[in-house]
């Protein structure tokens, strides 16, 4: 005996394009049409669910970055074109998420230097790009646009909409046709919220991705799930303001008590389970794109997400 | 000791040094506006010392003032402490105005049955063949002039020990007064000659903030007068919970007798308005919060707002007014009403009783909105109820130019939704100094409209318009320009206000929608949404709705009942029978702690939106805004 799986929803989370290819007028490789859920994840149903897009985080500067990544990373992290090329032909991603992190340091003003690294990143990898800004509200509105501009055609993932801060990103998202990542912490009414706002100063549905924010396995995922739960619930009955695809980045997990506290020997492979299991019960909860920065958790999870279909396949020819 | 000279009224006052500027101007009788309690939250004590020496850590408080205001030298007088001799400037903005006060009922037809009633009887002498004694004598005439029975009037010994020589000396003719107390009938008074054409009662509101005051003429069944004062209680603390704790600390008693003062100086001036003498007073009925009846009454409140909440005391009480100082005939009656829970006291239940919802069939919504909100959801035969902090955003707190409902306050906007100019009316039609809650209600529904702020509140500052500009601290709108206002600068409404708004506005429709799930019930089901409370009347309904203060309901179904605590009391006063259902209703209510419900914060942070983050709630709200934006998408 099977579940009954009918819940009796309507709803359909809302696709979204990420990337363009040439023949649609980008210079991708590939081009990702993501969402189009009608029903939750990885269950014995007639349609499989596609396997969340994994993206691998690079930075332009990587003073702030895990010590973990930049040991094992090497040399490239200070080269984010090699890096995110590397992503693409070596690790095994989906996309690459380009974090400028430069725009951290104190008094950074360099915004012609941003563009020239994210053309530089475009021309070293094939892939669709999500590009993170800065969060600086003095700045943010001259970066998004340098970035949106130089990712002209590309369908880029601009991040991160936040309530208090959404018009700067949402502009540049308008005037070169990207996608937003809006972000709430941690609640449905929230990331409803935003995403109302976004869609009343123009960006369409379809060019919005709900970041709920990602806590570490351990230290409040749970919450993060139950939100991204209610939050697909929703979408699944209906709720066309909550009804996009959700992009989780578990990277709170590579600076846990467990991993830093963990054996030198050990350190690395704790990072990277605790990377990988938070990335899969995010997946489980319904995300659509898993943004993870040690490049080990990328064939990890491309590996655990093909055995999780396998298995529903293999359980549902079964119920037969 | 210190000497600190208040000017300009050049008002002296000795205190130890150390002592706050705040203390001193109390002591001095200086009403100073703390909304705070005198904190340092508020920013609203703002003097300036001329001459002395002082302590204050101005760098800590620089938020509460103005580029002009710190070069005067000003501080708050809360948190600066007097070291010398001063002069201290408070200047009129510091200093709590005369506050307007709904002193209009509703006009309801109540059957004029009072409980207290007054006899002129003559009666025969005794003689050696009629030796009845005299109280007989009396009690007989008075049941003769339509009094109750005989037997059945309860007779005071201090009233019995006055009949034999009251009676000789009248030469036979006294006005006897009898009063209906649980108890049975009482004679509470005895007068000579015919007095019985002065008898009067009183209705009060004892409010946190306010006391208003009816006298009803019991014969004619006529209001004779009406006054209203501050609550004296207020040099004592702010809100319910500053009080508590003076109480806590040895402050009962002060805080019994500064209650009974507030009555007694309306009462004062209601009589000296009608020309009546107060000992004709010989009832007054009261309804206010559980804990200003408590204090009133002189019962420790303190477990009131403790875990598990309990009051004392929830039914109807009758005292003798004497007993807690109600400056009234000796033996005046004291009519209280009765409470539900910590926060749902005698006034929600005058409230009930003057909007009726507790006599029929169709479900209501009520919510009396003051220093904190009720909200009652019922009709005859259940009643679900809650109670919460509305901020002190609707009543002036934590809003940089909120004021209470003074002259001068902006309590009503409009704003042109392309030049953003906008147009507003004040109390008394004087310059305005401040916005009060209704006008501040009227200005977020305003700016929504005329997509000046985002449905979290956050202002465009991209917008080009000299009223739209970036502020200090917060981005802020200009409501009036400094050359307009009788302060001297510009009157804005910030971000942070606007933020500390929807707060409000939040905890008062989350309540609603917990009141309604608690039911089952929908916003189609409520016939009628009433207003209570002396913010109420200057609502304006449907920028209520729009901000999404209450559930969307047609705007004719919304009704303002104004003081309703005060038209309870009065149509408890002037017919005793109303007063039997109030236990009854008390009884009736179920009290929900919000803080107890697991959805309620869900439902706050769903209704911190403008006007909710589920549109479909608010079709009518969400069709104009969206009218609004086409509208302004186009010019």
């Amino acid at each position: 005996m099977g579940f009954d799986l009918q819940f009796g929803w309507t709803g359909t989370v809302s696709e979204v394009v990420l990337g363009r290819t040439r023949a649609e007028g980008g210079t991708r490789s590939v081009s990702y049409r993501i969402g189009g859920g009608t029903t939750l994840p990885f269950l014995d149903t007639d349609r499989p669910s596609p396997s969340p897009l994994i993206a691998f985080e690079c930075c332009d500067n990587p003073r702030i970055w895990s010590t973990i990544v930049r040991d094992y990373c090497g040399d490239l992290v200070n080269d984010p074109a090699e890096w995110a090329k590397t992503a693409e032909t070596v690790y095994g991603a989906d996309m690459v998420r380009l974090n400028l992190t430069s725009t951290k340091e104190r008094n950074f003003s360099d915004v012609a230097a941003l563009k020239k690294t994210v053309e530089s990143v475009l021309s070293a990898t094939t892939l669709p790009l999500i590009i993170e800004g800065s969060n600086e509200p003095k700045i943010d509105s001259e970066v998004f646009l340098a970035c949106g501009e130089a990712g002209q055609g590309e369908r880029l993932l601009l991040g991160t909409a936040e309530a208090s801060r959404y018009r700067s990103i949402a502009a540049a998202a308008l005037a070169y046709d990207h996608s937003v990542i809006a972000q709430s912490p941690i609640d449905i009414n929230l990331a409803k919220q935003l995403n109302i706002l976004l869609r009343e100063i123009g960006v369409a549905r379809d060019h919005i991705i709900i970041d709920p924010y990602t806590g570490a396995l351990g230290y409040g995922f749970e919450y993060s799930f139950s939100a991204m739960e209610r939050i697909r619930f929703s979408a699944l009955k209906g709720d066309a303001d909550l009804a996009m695809p959700m992009c989780c980045a578990p990277a709170d997990s590579l600076t846990i008590k467990e991993v830093r506290d963990a054996p030198a020997d050990a350190r690395d492979e704790m990072a990277v389970q605790w990377e990988v299991y938070t990335s899969i019960a995010a997946a489980v909860a319904g995300a659509e794109i898993i943004c993870v920065r040690h490049p080990r958790s990328v064939g990890v999870l491309k590996e655990a997400f093909a055995g999780l279909k396998s298995h529903s396949h293999s359980r549902t020819a079964e119920v037969r | 000791m210190r000497t600190v000279t208040f000017l300009p009224s050049y008002r002296k006052i000795e205190v130890a040094r150390g002592s706050t500027i705040l203390d001193a101007a109390q002591r001095a009788g200086m009403n100073i506006n703390v909304v705070c309690g005198g904190q340092g939250k508020c920013g609203k004590c703002i003097v300036y010392v001329q001459v002395g020496k002082t302590e204050f850590d101005r760098q800590k408080y620089l938020q509460f003032f103005t580029e002009e205001e710190l070069a005067r030298g000003a501080c708050l007088a809360c948190e600066t402490t007097i070291q010398g001799d001063l002069q201290v400037v408070i200047p009129e903005s510091t200093l709590i105005q005369e506050q307007k006060i709904l002193i209009e009922g509703k006009e309801t037809e109540i059957e004029f049955r009072p409980a207290v009633k007054k006899y002129y009887v003559t009666l025969q002498p005794p003689t050696l063949t009629d030796p009845s004694p005299d109280l007989t004598r009396l009690l007989w005439g008075i049941q003769k002039s339509g009094g109750p029975v005989a037997e059945k009037i309860y007779v005071p010994l201090e009233v019995m020990r006055e009949i034999p020589a009251l009676l000789r000396h009248s030469d036979w003719k006294v006005s006897g007064t009898i009063a209906l107390v649980p108890g049975g009938y009482r004679l509470i008074d005895l007068q000579e000659n015919d007095t019985s054409k002065r008898i009067y009662g009183a209705a009060v509101d004892l409010g946190s903030t306010t006391v208003v005051a009816y006298l009803w003429d019991l014969v004619t069944g006529k209001v004779a007068g009406v006054a209203s004062n501050y609550n004296k209680q207020i040099s004592c603390g702010e809100d319910i919970l500053a009080r508590v704790n003076f109480a806590r600390k040895n402050g009962l008693s002060k805080l019994q007798s500064l209650a009974t003062d507030s009555i007694n100086a309306a009462l004062t001036s209601a009589s000296n308005t009608a020309g009546i003498d107060r000992e004709d007073i010989y009832e007054v009925v009261v309804a206010g919060n559980t804990v200003m009846t408590h204090m009133l009454l002189g019962i420790d409140p303190a477990y009131i707002i403790a875990e598990p909440y309990v009051p004392v005391v929830q039914r109807a009480l009758s005292v003798a007014a004497a007993r807690i100082g109600i400056a009234a005939n000796r033996n005046c009656g004291l009519f209280v009403f009765p409470a539900v829970s910590d926060f749902i006291g005698g006034d929600i239940i005058a409230d009930i009783l003057a909007c009726g919802m507790g006599e029929r069939q169709e479900i209501s919504l009520l919510i009396d909105i003051g220093t904190n909100f009720e909200v009652v959801l019922g009709n005859n035969e259940w009643m679900f109820s809650c109670a919460g902090a509305a901020g002190p955003a609707l009543e002036g707190g934590e809003v940089l130019f909120g004021m209470r409902a003074n002259p001068g306050a902006i309590e009503k906007v409009t704003i042109d939704p392309f030049t953003l100019n906008p147009t507003w009316g004040t109390i008394n039609n004087i310059k305005p100094r401040g916005i009060t809650g209704s006008g501040l209600i009227d200005t977020l529904a305003e700016l929504i409209s005329a997509c000046v702020i985002d449905r979290t509140g956050r202002i465009n500052t991209g917008i080009d318009n000299p009223r739209v500009r970036k502020g200090a601290h917060f981005p802020e709108f200009v409501v009036a320009w400094a050359r307009e206002t009788d302060i001297g600068k510009d009157i804005v409404i910030t971000e942070n206000d606007i933020k500390n708004l929807i707060m409000s506005k939040a905890s008062i429709h989350a309540a609603c929608v917990t009141l309604m799930k608690e039911a089952g019930v929908t916003r189609h089901d409520i016939t009628t949404i009433y207003f209570a409370g002396a913010f109420g009347n200057y609502l304006n309904k449907k920028n209520a709705t729009i901000i999404g203060m209450i559930p969307e309901t047609d705007i004719d179904r919304i009704k303002n009942i104004g003081n309703g605590a005060v038209t309870g009391a009065n149509i408890a006063l002037i017919n005793r029978r109303e007063r039997k259902v109030l236990d009854a209703i008390a009884g009736k209510i179920a009290y929900i702690e919000l803080n107890a419900e697991p959805s309620f914060m869900d439902d706050y942070t769903s209704s911190t939106f403008l006007p909710h983050t589920d549109l479909s709630l608010f079709p009518m709200v969400q069709a104009l805004l969206e009218s609004c934006r086409l509208r302004k998408g186009s010019g």
